[in-house]
This record gives structure tokens, C-alpha cells and sequence, in this order.
């Protein structure tokens, strides 16, 4: 059985990026008329409106931008303390995860992390959750 | 996109609509109850209307007004308007909602367009009452901004987000956690000051730093209070101001600027501090008003969390971008000091009443006579309302 996580949001658009996710992609849309990226996932793109997009592959690598440690529960499913961080990815958009593999003493302002997968689960199914963590040498 | 001084259109409006009557709910006594025992969260006393039309009936015995002289309403975002409308015998010439900043600017200008004379701007909130949730497993939606959207990596809470942009600012500035305490310190004192105040008992630096993280590193006396309240301001027409009871309060400036783009990625709040939308609504408001940070003698700012102030006095020109730390201490920011900020308490420690107990504040600021808390020759005061991007800033000025 897969690790009960709090729930997520979904909408159509949502939808797609965690099927992908099943199969361990990490793919954000793209715009096919501009190219930039977006997340959260939506139908239009906040630049030039086009209604065009792929699903494109994340190199899964980004530079850490901020992080916070909870020290007081607010999910069962994450208790104190629970440490987040924001990455910019490579391919420029920011996105929210939490560390594996390493030390919250060792994160640092501009350190590159890579994509790990972990499972989760909640009502609407089975997917994997993208996280990141120390480059492989 | 960039906003800009429209001086032929925003000129002529500046000082054309007055504060004539603000009311207050009595925030520290029904927070501690009859027993003198703070009321647990759940421990249902009021609800939100009950808590607004107390605010709206003592904002009026202010001015001096009549219900029936009210012809435009604007409630906060926890009241429906046709319900207080109709609790309040009310049948306005228009109406108009959001938070208080917006309000004001959207009342000014309906007065000015003729639609209307006299506003009364309400808000209530039993928010303790209702026990409502500001993060964690019971909050269930909010829309795809909210921090919910990031609840299967176990982020939730605004205070977790603003715990973001403070380690931000760490990281690129070095500012430091005594610097952020000095906010709350500060804010406590005023508090102190304030027998309307939830939070009555002083906190040292020493205090702030032994008290527990909650999102670190945003540590206890960083987050607001959880309180229940009212608060209420009537707006009118200058002209037809004089006859009211108290000295206008002239609403001398206000801009609004918004700063929305790849806002749920956090990329406004992490690699801008939202700074852009700050000097384009100070490129609207100083001038309109005739002032710049140099002329504001009162300072109040949106303050869910101490690291607000932070952004918004480095964003507004206070000081450069990266040295809100050291200019927000050795009393700088306190009554006495320089730029007086938040003299209320403000959401940390008067009320959290998501802007709207600041503007009360400001304005018997500018009226005088406060006592202990009063900023000597207090002439112009500044809200800044910097909400996850949505900024705005009302200036407002003694009236004759
Ligand atoms: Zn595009």
C-alpha cells in the first residue's frame, strides 16, 4: 500500500501531470506557441493566452531558493518537524518539495538537488510524489 | 503595465472624501471574557454580524451620524452584503466588498463619481469563536493560489509561506532573527499602550527568541493573534464632512497594484519580495498626496506575520532593498522613534482584523490626544496593505 498523503488538488489539467507521475515522468506544460513553462497546471498559457501546450520533460534538476521547517504538526501525515523547499528548476519555474537523502543543516542557498520518486496515495488514487535530493556523483 | 501617476485624473480626488467615524469592537475584553480567562478557540460568544453591527453603531455615535444618512456600504469578505443590508435596515445606492484597503479606495470612488455621499465600511469576524483554520488538514480548499495547492509535500499555512520569504531574505541579506524580533517587540510595547489590545504583558528580545518555532524560521510572536472583532469607518464626501462630530480625517492618496504572475509558484514572493508591486503603488500614492517616506509620521502595515513590515518599508523606499533588518531596530520603528509603525499593536498584538483595525488607528493618530500612545505631531499616516502580491496604500493627512 502506498504512503497516505495529504489530499491534492485536481482539476483536468492536474490530472495529467500525476498520471505522468505513475510513470515516474516529472513533465510540466509547455507552450507551444511561446515556450514558457507553467505550473500549477492550467489550460492557457499566462503569456500569450494560447491554449497549445505539451507535456514537457523536466531535466529534474533545480537550485534551492528557500526553505521552512515546521515545528508544529499540522498533517498526521507529516508530523514536526517537516522540512520544505522551494527550487527553481533548471528550466526556470519554481516548485515546491521536500529534501530526501540529506540533512536539513546541509541545505544552502543555490545548491543544485535532483528529482527523486516517492509513493503516495489519497482519494483520487496510487501516484509518485516528485522530491529532490543530492546530486549522484 | 507599469502604474503611473495619472495627475489629471487621480490629482483632483486627492482630499475629496474624508474619515469622519471609526468604531471599534473591544478586542482585549471579549478576548479575555468575564472570567479574565483568554476564551478557548471554538468557545463560540458571537458571530460575525454580531461583532460588526457593534462596530458600525459606535463608528456612527462617532461621527455623529444616523443610520439613515449611510447611502453606500462596503463589507468585509466574512459578511454577506445583502444579509447586513437587511439586518441593518439598510437600502444603500451602492455597495461594494473586499478588504479594508480596497474598500476605501473603491468608496472614494463612488463618492466621487456622484453615486453616493456617506459609506459605512463594515467588517466582522468571530474568527476564535468559529475556531477557524488557517492551515493543516482541515482547511480544504482555497482555490489552486491557496497553499493548499501544496498539501501532498505537507506545506500548508500563509505563516509557512512567509516563513519562506523571511529564510529568503536571510539567505541574501544576513538579516538576522533578532532583527525580525525587534518588530514584534515593538509592536508588543504598543500594545501595551493600547487598553483595546488582546496582548497586554510586554515581551522582551529575550522573550522572542526563547519562544517556540512554529514555521521556522518564523518563530511564536512572529504570527498574528486569533481573535474576534469588529471594526467599522465611515467615509463622506469633504464637503458635507463638517458637519459630523469629530475632525475629518482627509483621505489624501491611494494606489493599487497587484502582482499576480506565477504567484502559487512563490515567484513573486521569493525572487522579489513583492517589491515591484510596492513601487508601483508608491509611484501612485506618494504623489497624489503630495508626501514621500520622508513626510510619513505615523506607519502602519498589513502585519498577519512581523516579516510583512520588512518587505514593505524596503519596497516603499524606507530603506534599501536588504536593510529592513537594521532599520527596524534600536527603536526606530516605535512611538518615540523615527517612523513610528503599527502604534495600535496591530494584528500581532491588538486584533487581527486582516487590515481593517489599522485604519481606526491611523486615523485617531491623526486626530491626537492619545496619551502614552499618541505621535506627537502626527500629520500624515501611512497603511500599507501588502497581501501575497495584492498591494495597495491609503495616505491619509489631518483634516482643518
Ligand atoms: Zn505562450
Amino acid at each position: 500500500m502506498a504512503t497516505p498523503r495529504p489530499i491534492r488538488s485536481m482539476d483536468p489539467y492536474a490530472e495529467q501531470f500525476w498520471a505522468y507521475t505513475q510513470k515516474k515522468e516529472f513533465r510540466l506544460q509547455k507552450c507551444c506557441d511561446c515556450g514558457k513553462f507553467r505550473w500549477p497546471p492550467g489550460p492557457t498559457c499566462d503569456k500569450c493566452l494560447s491554449d497549445e501546450f505539451e507535456w514537457a520533460a523536466m531535466g529534474g534538476q533545480g537550485k534551492v531558493l528557500s526553505w521552512t521547517t515546521f515545528r508544529r504538526g499540522y498533517f498526521p501525515e507529516y508530523p514536526a518537524p517537516h522540512t520544505v523547499i522551494v527550487l527553481e528548476l533548471d528550466e526556470g519555474p519554481l516548485f515546491v518539495a521536500y529534501p530526501v537523502d540529506m540533512e536539513v543543516a546541509d541545505l544552502r542557498e543555490g545548491m543544485t538537488l535532483s528529482l527523486r520518486w516517492t509513493d503516495g496515495q489519497d482519494k483520487y488514487g496510487e501516484y509518485n510524489l516528485p522530491v529532490f535530493g543530492p546530486v549522484s556523483s | 503595465m507599469a502604474v503611473s501617476f495619472d495627475r489629471e485624473r487621480l490629482g483632483p480626488l486627492k482630499d475629496t472624501v474624508a474619515v469622519v467615524g471609526v468604531g471599534e469592537t473591544d478586542y482585549g475584553a471579549d478576548y479575555r471574557g468575564a472570567g479574565g480567562k483568554a476564551m478557548a478557540k471554538g468557545e463560540v460568544r458571537y458571530d460575525s454580524y454580531t461583532l460588526a453591527s457593534r462596530a458600525l453603531k459606535r463608528a456612527l455615535d462617532d461621527a455623529g451620524l444616523k443610520k439613515d444618512e449611510i447611502d453606500g456600504l462596503c463589507t468585509g469578505p466574512t459578511l454577506s452584503s445583502e444579509r447586513a443590508c437587511e439586518l441593518w435596515g439598510m437600502n444603500p445606492r451602492w455597495s461594494g466588498s473586499g478588504d479594508a484597503a480596497q474598500c476605501i479606495i473603491e468608496a472614494a470612488m463612488a463618492i466621487n463619481c456622484g453615486l453616493c455621499t456617506t459609506v459605512a465600511l463594515v467588517y466582522g469576524n468571530a474568527q476564535r469563536s468559529m475556531d477557524t483554520a488557517y492551515g493543516g488538514s482541515r482547511v480544504t480548499g482555497g482555490g489552486i493560489t491557496s497553499y493548499f495547492y501544496y498539501a501532498p509535500w505537507g506545506l500548508t499555512s500563509q505563516g509557512a509561506l512567509y516563513a519562506l520569504l523571511f529564510q529568503r531574505h536571510k539567505l541574501l541579506y544576513g538579516t538576522t532573527d533578532e532583527q525580525l524580533g525587534a518588530i514584534a517587540v515593538a509592536f508588543r510595547k504598543h500594545a501595551c499602550m493600547n487598553p483595546n489590545a488582546v496582548m497586554q504583558k510586554p515581551i522582551t528580545i529575550e522573550d522572542y527568541m526563547k519562544a517556540p518555532y512554529v514555521a521556522e524560521p518564523l518563530r511564536l510572536f512572529d504570527y498574528c493573534l486569533i481573535n474576534d472583532g469588529g471594526v467599522a469607518i465611515i467615509l463622506r464626501r469633504a464637503d458635507m464632512a463638517k458637519d459630523c462630530r469629530q475632525t475629518p480625517v482627509m483621505v489624501s492618496g491611494f494606489g493599487w497594484s497587484e502582482e499576480n504572475v506565477d504567484a502559487t509558484q512563490l515567484r513573486p514572493r521569493l525572487k522579489d519580495f513583492y517589491h515591484t508591486a510596492h513601487r508601483e503603488v508608491a509611484a501612485q500614492v506618494y504623489p497624489m498626496a503630495g508626501v514621500g517616506p520622508k513626510d510619513i509620521d505615523v506607519f502602519a502595515t498589513y502585519d498577519s506575520f512581523s516579516v510583512h513590515l520588512l518587505a514593505s518599508l524596503e519596497g516603499f523606499g524606507f530603506c534599501k532593498e536588504g536593510e529592513g533588518g537594521p532599520f527596524v531596530q534600536n527603536g526606530r520603528i516605535e512611538i518615540g522613534g523615527e517612523l513610528p509603525c503599527n502604534t495600535s499593536g496591530g494584528m500581532l498584538s491588538e486584533s487581527y482584523m486582516q487590515s481593517w483595525n489599522h485604519q481606526p488607528e491611523l486615523v485617531r493618530q491623526l486626530r491626537g490626544g492619545l496619551g502614552q500612545r499618541q505621535v506627537q505631531g502626527a500629520e500624515v499616516a501611512q497603511y500599507v496593505h501588502d497581501v501575497a502580491g495584492k498591494c495597495k496604500s491609503i495616505i491619509y493627512t489631518k483634516g482643518g
